[in-house]
């Protein structure tokens, strides 16, 4: 009982220490242009103005769109290769099963960033050869995230797959369904949470992703990590501005956490190699 | 050896995508390598085999060095900062009766994971302002002025954002560890007469190392991948710079040799560490349970 009051008391310091950041993320947005220039950012507002946000909503409403054009197939088709990849592996099993993990979890592991000049030249090389466009368009950040992501996506369904009986898979198979069908009728439904749990963190740490747009694009429109960072270049002293564009470029991933965050753990845990 | 379920030409089909984005990375370190053992830059535009030269170059580059220096104190300090704070954190939490509340805190401290990066930046670079940041709070109550973003202190700050943005990660990683000691062991301890400070201390954090293990080996890996954080918080600032930012900015500048050098070496840096985790750890902890 003196354990849990004091563990109370510590959760409560720490917790409000962890609210400051989200506090004054909300506070600032809803200042009005007086109250930016004049008060310290933890100071609520003396009455909160809309304002800001609504002209952040309009200025980002396209790059948002664009962001979730881009993120959304990314993610759902890394999932969905990933799933396809880590069925095969678990089928086939033997020494396949036991290196070709090891392989695709040090990708996931080593810094992204560190491919990114080879990456980008590859890009300009696949442009050219093809006549696509792929440097500093939609089609081309998509394929960069879904070649970074889909090793990822695999990795996380195959921790996932362990838990997978094999039992009703070997049963389909003996009586003649073909593969795609046992993958879609079988082993789909059994894989749906972790399914879903890549399919959460994939979305949210693509759409959280500043570098691989930076890299791979002009400007600063095509992604919304790039259209906050834009705001970073006006120094002075109006943060509310700035503050309402990272509370609307926030706002989809924080949402999809606080409904999803189960699954987002999940995900987190499984990246460790944790079945959770 | 389980019986093989599915042939090789169709485990090849299934495969082919994620091969050839494997392929892809994995070229990609290759082509790094060697471009990092040439002259090839925007100054010189051939492709000269230059051996160790480039390496020779890049440490004798004060800002790769301070970069290097930088990063490996920043995965220290978020190493000993995140796993104490992890630990605080989730021993706390373990002490809840109610399982919600142990699964909605562990959400909450996880939060700053969810936001993108350079959002947090863009809320911290105002909190740490001189003028109206913390200052404008703790001033008034008798604390001395801090310059958050000046000078050398400017690195410490973005420390303690990391911590705020992994120790629920740590927390987590230590939680998962906690859930596997036998509640018996515990019951058995409380009912002895010990109380809970020496239950935790003697029992349960002696049992998950696990956890101090994930915790050690994320910690370093996400330091070693700093980027989005200083950038946004500070742009391009001499006391903030680490070893992607330096690497970023050499291929923005196109002195692509370098870049590739330094990538190299943040390789080799992260796989130092990946390579023991991936080949024992994963193969213990997961691939154990495939056979």
């Amino acid at each position: 009982m003196k354990a849990e009051y004091a563990a109370a008391v510590l959760l409560l310091l720490l917790g409000a220490l962890w609210a400051i950041p989200l506090y004054a993320l909300v506070a600032g947005s809803l200042k009005n242009l007086a109250d930016a220039m004049g008060t310290p950012v933890l100071q609520p507002p003396s009455q909160p103005d809309f304002g800001n946000v609504v002209a952040a909503l309009e200025k980002f409403s396209s790059t948002i769109a664009l962001t979730g054009l881009i993120v959304l197939p990314a993610a759902f088709a890394a999932t969905l290769l990933g799933s396809l990849s880590a069925f095969a592996i678990r089928l086939y099993g033997g020494k396949v099963a036991d290196w070709l993990p090891v392989v695709i979890a040090l990708t996931t592991y080593i810094p992204y960033q560190a491919i990114i000049v080879p990456l980008v030249s590859v890009i300009r090389q696949v442009e050219v050869a093809t006549g696509i466009p792929l440097y500093d368009t939609s089609q081309g950040l998509f394929l960069v995230l879904l070649v970074y992501y889909t090793p990822m996506a695999t990795l996380l369904m195959f921790i996932f797959s362990n838990a997978m009986p094999r039992e009703p898979i070997e049963a389909s198979l003996v009586d003649g369904a073909g593969l795609p069908t046992i993958y879609w009728r079988v082993a789909l439904p059994l894989l749906g949470p972790g399914f879903v749990s890549t399919l959460i963190f994939l979305l949210i740490n693509m759409w959280n992703n500043l570098f691989i747009p930076l890299s791979m694009t002009r400007g600063y429109e095509k992604f919304v990590t790039l259209k906050i960072f834009s705001y970073v270049g006006q120094a002075g002293t109006i943060y509310n501005e700035m503050f309402a564009a990272a509370l609307i470029g926030s706002l989809p991933p924080l949402v999809v956490f606080l409904f999803m965050s189960k699954y987002f753990i999940r995900g987190m845990l499984t990246l460790t190699g944790r079945s959770a | 050896m389980p019986l093989r379920l599915i042939k090789t030409r169709e485990l090849l089909v299934f495969l082919s995508p994620l091969l050839v984005f494997v392929a892809v990375i994995y070229y990609g370190v290759g082509w790094n390598f060697w471009l990092s053992l040439t002259s090839y830059s925007i100054y010189r535009p051939v492709l000269e085999f230059v051996g160790l030269n480039t390496y020779a170059q890049l440490f004798s580059d004060p800002d790769f060095v301070n970069a290097l220096v930088r990063t490996l104190a920043w995965a220290l300090l978020l190493v000993l900062g995140g796993n104490v704070l992890g630990l605080v954190i989730a021993s706390s939490i373990f002490q809840l009766r109610s399982s919600k509340l142990r699964s909605v805190l562990t959400s909450y401290f996880i939060y700053p994971m969810a936001v993108p990066l350079v959002a947090s930046g863009v809320i911290w670079r105002w909190l740490f302002d001189s003028v109206k940041g913390f200052n404008a709070v703790l001033a008034p109550l008798g604390f001395p002025r801090v310059e958050w973003l000046s000078g050398n202190n400017a690195f410490w700050s973005l420390v303690l954002v990391s911590l705020w943005v992994y120790s629920g990660f740590v927390a987590l990683m230590y939680l998962a560890a906690f859930y596997n000691v036998p509640a018996s062991a515990i019951e058995a301890a409380l009912v002895d007469g010990a109380d809970m400070l020496t239950v935790m201390v003697k029992i349960v954090i002696p049992a998950s190392k696990l956890g101090l293990i994930l915790g050690v080996v994320f910690s370093t890996l996400f330091a070693l991948q700093m980027f989005d954080l200083p950038y946004s918080v500070l742009y391009i600032n001499p006391f903030t710079s680490t070893l992607v930012m330096y690497l970023y900015n050499k291929f923005a500048y196109m002195v692509f040799n370098l870049s590739a050098a330094a990538c190299i070496f943040l390789i080799a840096l992260s796989a130092s560490i990946a390579i023991p985790y991936s080949t024992y750890g994963l193969r213990k902890w997961i691939l154990g349970v495939v056979r």
